[in-house]
């Protein structure tokens, strides 16, 4: 567990966009998919994971609708809406620039200046 | 888009709340399952899963928690909570919550009530368009007619051909426009059914204004029906019968009659058509304390005014005020404005040289180098009750602004005396995690719910004080354009001012709260920690009542000095007798008569009035002896040349034969009139000691003539006999003023062919016109008992002399000079009660604190006691910390008082604002509320029980 990294600040709403852009999921679904996706990497804070999806479902990024889960239980299932879809494609671009923008400056070296 | 989908989550969540909340619940139950479940696969016995779940997942109440706050659902939660929890706690404590509440009402309804009339009065713009735009020419507030003076002089007056060139040629203004300085009453006969004029329909009288043909147009108002007087109206004189009504005189008298256009109302006896009907609001430029029922074009002023035609070039009468309206840049620029202000001198300076004609002595070009017209701005109209009462209401405002302070420091107060018992309540909630913000906005929330609960108390007393605050300013007449309705601005400032008072008030009570210690006060004997809160936890209180004893002495130096004024104004020396004495007014030119018919008319009401029982004298005349309106002109004295720009002034009054044995005015010298005064007999004048002493300064006036330099009543004039002076105006004028009698009988029914044609400009003469100033409008009855008694016989008698003839208004000369003083008498009342208000409450606020630091100190004194200490002692030791406040709040209360009286001088009369009477009555009465509101606590304190003070903790 020593090599877990935590979340960037931000990050989060983001990941989770992306989480059930991919199918919907259950709020402990979208946890183990985040986990899984990231080969067991990142660590996200159990605390700040209901408020988010609940924020993300305020603001109509995602949708909510109770199914039925794997066990046959009945859970609640957030799937992204249009809305969503349009915020996580900017988001993902956003982020795109930025890591390569940060990424070539870290790259920098003494000669190139 | 998402503020959309906010909303209707907002709505959602707030509609369905319950529903929600479960399947929250639902949702983190499946999650902490779910971890458990997989747990359970990876071999962990289920009990032990579901153990090590719950402990990985956390509080599902913590989760739920942050979940409502990232919904912003928590404030609303915690407010909702606050504010029940704050009703719960005023319902607790009911003689608090009701006195808080009293208190809040009243100063908050006092404070509203009197913001109601600054608005109405000062406040609001005209109902027009671009109302900033609009400017007076000169000070507009009084009308008249003026004879002799310069352009805009005195109150801003202009003969008609001057108005009729600025009309048309308005210069840098978008437009000038005229209108009659007054509005007189005429007789209207509203149209019958048939839609042709009945006479035998009754009059009314309604006050109309004349007003030139662009009045509305540059008014820029606009009507509720049909069309306002157009500059086709108002060019020509003697044409132009038409006639714009108000909204009220349409509703009242012609009951919203909807076809009332087209067709015609008799005024005066001349039938006029109506045109228009302006919207309820519209009052015309100048609010009158009676205002305006309609308007109809100068044009018609013979009719209107029932006086010979004022419409011709160099009549001499100058009767009519202007106003213009700016250009839009001129309006906001002060550079612009000036050039409009120059224009307008240019043209008043131009127009004066023209009147003179011929060559000007150096001394008066200069002179007419330096008239200045003011512009004054309009926006809120012209008004003579707003320069009237505009003082005093603005004092009242401040004073019911103090009256709510002193209140405010009362229920701060109480609630830090509250907040103190509260103390284990605080340290408890801090100690198990609240936030201090949260404590002090719990806090805020109850003292916002007692200032919010009262405001809306406040605004219900409000209306009912306005409506008798309305009444004084009123002076009796039925329709003012006042009305107590709280509108939107009052709401508003209601609202406000609950507001910043709950925040005032409750702002120290709640950080004191804040301040509270977790620890100390959760751990130390209660009784012991709140006293030992020492020095610190006493400072508020007492600056609090420091602040009300000061302030109190304010008001009451106030109250006092206004109170003084009214007694000096009511105590002086009149010249008159003021009892017993009944007036009626009455308008024998409106019921038709001839001028040539007074004498007999005059003759059969004294006649018939003085058979009247408990009636001892009876006399008519122009003018009551005090009136506002005066008959005036300049007199000359044959054989007297007087100095250049001397004052040879004097008021007029024309009068029967025993006016003076009944108005009480005392002959000095020579003899009253009689009736063999008559027609035929020597012309004969009475004028008073001012005007004798002036011009014979050698006490020979019996005997010498004096000239009238009005052409109707000009003698010369004979005198016979020195009257005592008498104040025939303002009370508060302190100039005395000259004064001539002439008798009625003796004043010429016709004017002289000659001075009519010189008045009527050549061209249409006239060769016999009516002597308007030969009319009596005043019947003065002296009576033996209470002059109100005889109103009814009064009535009659007039009735039994002519049916038709109308008696206007009947008062007694007391009520007739309290109309003078209707002011004063408004402002030293209110201020009064005001300011025991003030003192009822600053004694409340430091009994509360003393008895409240008896309380505290208990267990000290039971000690003192306990350890020899005297009853005495322990009295003298309350005693003096309140004569230590009282001493500190007249030390700082005494020179604010000071400074404070220097803005009212004004208004004071026959004293000064350092009187040392009042001083001196209102600091013993602030001392004796101190010691009374003091020696209950003090009295308690000395008879605590030592050993009950010992064991209570």
């Amino acid at each position: 567990m020593g090599k877990q990294i935590d979340l960037l600040q931000g990050t989060l709403d983001m990941l989770i966009l992306k989480a059930v852009s991919l199918s919907p999921l259950h709020g402990y679904g979208v946890l183990l998919r985040i986990q899984q996706i990231s080969g067991e990497q990142l660590q996200i804070q159990q605390g700040s994971l209901y408020p988010a999806l609940y924020r993300l479902e305020h603001q109509g990024l995602i949708a909510s609708e109770w199914g039925e889960s794997d066990n046959k239980r009945k859970a609640k299932f957030y799937r992204l809406t249009a809305a969503g879809r349009r915020q996580l494609h900017s988001e993902t671009e956003k982020w795109n620039r930025m890591t390569s923008l940060i990424a070539s400056i870290l790259r920098t070296t003494p000669e190139e200046v | 888009m998402k503020l959309f989908a906010k909303l209707r989550s907002w709505l959602k969540w707030i509609v369905k709340r319950g529903r929600l909340e479960t399947a929250m619940e639902a949702e983190l139950r499946f999650h902490v399952e779910s971890i458990a479940e997989n747990l359970v696969r990876s071999g962990v016995p289920p009990q032990e899963a579901m153990r090590r779940a719950r402990l990985e997942f956390g509080g599902i109440e913590s989760h739920k928690d942050a979940i409502r706050a990232s919904l912003g659902l928590r404030l609303r939660d915690e407010l909702s909570m606050d504010l029940r929890y704050g009703v719960r706690r005023l319902a607790k404590s009911p003689s608090f919550t009701a006195i808080a509440l009293l208190s809040l009402a009243l100063g908050i309804g006092g404070n509203t009530a009197i913001f109601t009339l600054i608005n109405q009065v000062m406040l609001r713009n005209l109902p027009v368009r671009n109302p900033e735009q609009l400017v007076a020419f000169g000070d507009s507030e009084f009308g008249g007619i003026a004879g002799g003076i310069d352009l805009g002089a005195f109150g801003g007056y202009f003969p008609w051909d001057f108005t009729r060139s600025m009309q048309e040629y308005p210069g840098p203004f978008q437009g000038i426009a005229a209108y009659c300085s007054f509005s007189n009453k005429v007789s209207i006969r509203p149209p019958a059914a048939g839609g042709t004029t009945d006479a035998s329909s009754s009059a009314v009288l309604a006050p109309a204004n004349l007003v030139s043909g662009n009045y509305f147009s540059v008014l820029g108002a606009q009507p509720l029906l049909g069309r306002t007087i157009l500059p086709s109206d108002d060019a020509t004189p003697g044409s132009g019968a038409v006639t714009v009504l108000s909204y009220h005189f349409w509703q009242q008298s012609l009951s919203s009659d909807p076809n009332i256009l087209g067709k015609s109302v008799t005024i005066n006896g001349t039938p006029f058509i109506v045109v228009g009907v302006m919207p309820q609001g519209f009052l015309g430029i100048k609010q009158e304390l009676e205002p305006t029922e309609l308007w109809t074009p100068i044009s018609m002023q013979t009719v209107v005014l029932q006086q010979p035609s004022m419409l011709t070039a160099h009549s001499g009468l100058y009767f009519l005020h202007l106003f213009g309206r700016l250009s839009a840049r001129a309006a906001s620029n002060h550079a612009e404005r000036a050039r409009s202000q120059n224009w307008l001198n240019q043209q008043v300076r131009n127009g004066i040289r023209e009147r003179e004609g011929g060559a000007l002595s150096a001394d008066r070009q200069l002179e007419i180098n330096l008239v200045n017209v003011p512009l004054v701005t309009a926006a809120h109209g012209i008004s003579l009750i707003r320069s009237q009462y505009g003082e005093s209401l603005k004092i009242l405002m401040i004073v019911v602004g103090l009256v709510l302070l002193i209140s405010c420091a009362n229920l701060a107060n109480f609630l830090l005396a509250r907040a103190a018992t509260r103390n284990r309540e605080i340290a408890t909630r801090l100690a198990l995690g609240s936030s201090r913000a949260r404590i002090v906005r719990q806090s805020l929330i109850e003292t916002l719910l007692l200032s919010m609960t009262g405001g809306v108390m406040g605004l219900g007393i409000a209306f009912a004080a306005t409506r008798v605050l309305i009444g004084v300013v009123s002076q009796g007449n039925s329709f003012i354009a006042m009305d107590p309705a709280p509108d939107a601005t009052v709401t508003l400032f209601t609202l406000g001012l609950s507001l910043l008072t709950g925040i005032l008030f409750g702002l120290a009570p709640a950080l004191a709260a804040a301040r509270t210690g977790a620890v100390s006060n959760l751990s130390a004997g209660t009784r012991t920690a709140q006293s030992s809160g020492g020095k610190s936890a006493r400072f508020w209180p007492k600056t609090l009542v420091t602040a009300q004893v000061m302030l109190s002495l304010l008001l009451l130096v106030g109250s006092g000095l206004f109170l003084r004024t009214l007694r000096n104004l009511q105590n002086q020396d009149y010249g008159f007798e003021r009892s017993h004495l009944l007036l009626a007014e009455f308008n024998a030119k409106l019921a038709g008569y001839k001028t040539s018919q007074t004498t007999g008319l005059h003759q059969l009401l004294i006649e018939r009035l003085s058979a009247l029982p408990g009636v001892r004298f009876v006399a008519l005349s122009a003018t009551p002896p005090i009136s506002a309106g005066t008959w005036s002109s300049s007199v000359t004295i044959p054989g007297y040349t007087p100095a250049p720009k001397e004052n040879r002034h004097s008021v007029l009054n024309r009068v029967s034969g025993r006016y003076f044995e009944t108005a009480g005015i005392s002959i000095v010298a020579g003899r009253s009139f009689s009736d063999t005064d008559s027609a035929n007999s020597q012309k004969v004048a009475i004028i008073n000691q001012t005007l004798a002493s002036h011009f014979f300064p050698n006490g020979d006036a019996v005997g010498r003539s004096i000239i009238i330099d009005i052409d109707s009543v000009k003698g010369p004039w004979q005198i016979v006999g020195v009257a005592r002076d008498t104040k025939s105006g303002n009370p508060r004028d302190v100039e005395r003023v000259g004064m001539t009698y002439i008798p009625l009988a003796q004043i010429d029914p016709y004017v002289p062919a000659d001075s009519a044609a010189d008045a009527a400009g050549g061209a249409n003469t006239v060769v016999h016109q009516e002597n308007q100033d030969r009319f009596a409008s005043m019947i003065l009855l002296r009576t033996t008992g209470d002059p109100a008694h005889t109103i009814a016989d009064l009535r009659a008698a007039v009735r039994s002399v002519d049916p038709n003839l109308p008696l206007v208004r009947i008062t007694t000369i007391q009520d007739q000079m309290s109309n003078f003083m209707t002011h004063d008498k408004l402002i030293s009342s209110l201020t009064s009660l005001f300011s025991v208000l003030a003192l009822l409450l600053a004694a409340i606020g430091l009994y509360g604190v003393m008895s409240c630091n008896v309380v505290r100190r208990t267990n000290e004194i039971g000690i003192r006691i306990a350890l020899g200490a005297q009853t005495l002692a322990v009295l003298w030791m309350i005693l003096s910390e309140s004569l230590l406040l009282l001493a500190v709040g007249v030390g700082l209360g005494i020179p604010l008082t000071l400074l404070a009286m220097r803005y009212i001088k004004d208004l004071l009369f026959g004293l000064s604002g350092l009187d040392p009477m009042t001083f001196t009555v209102a600091l013993v009465v602030v001392s004796t509320m101190t010691l009374f509101a003091a020696w209950l606590p003090a009295h308690r304190a000395s008879r605590v029980d030592p050993m009950a003070a010992l064991r209570c903790d």
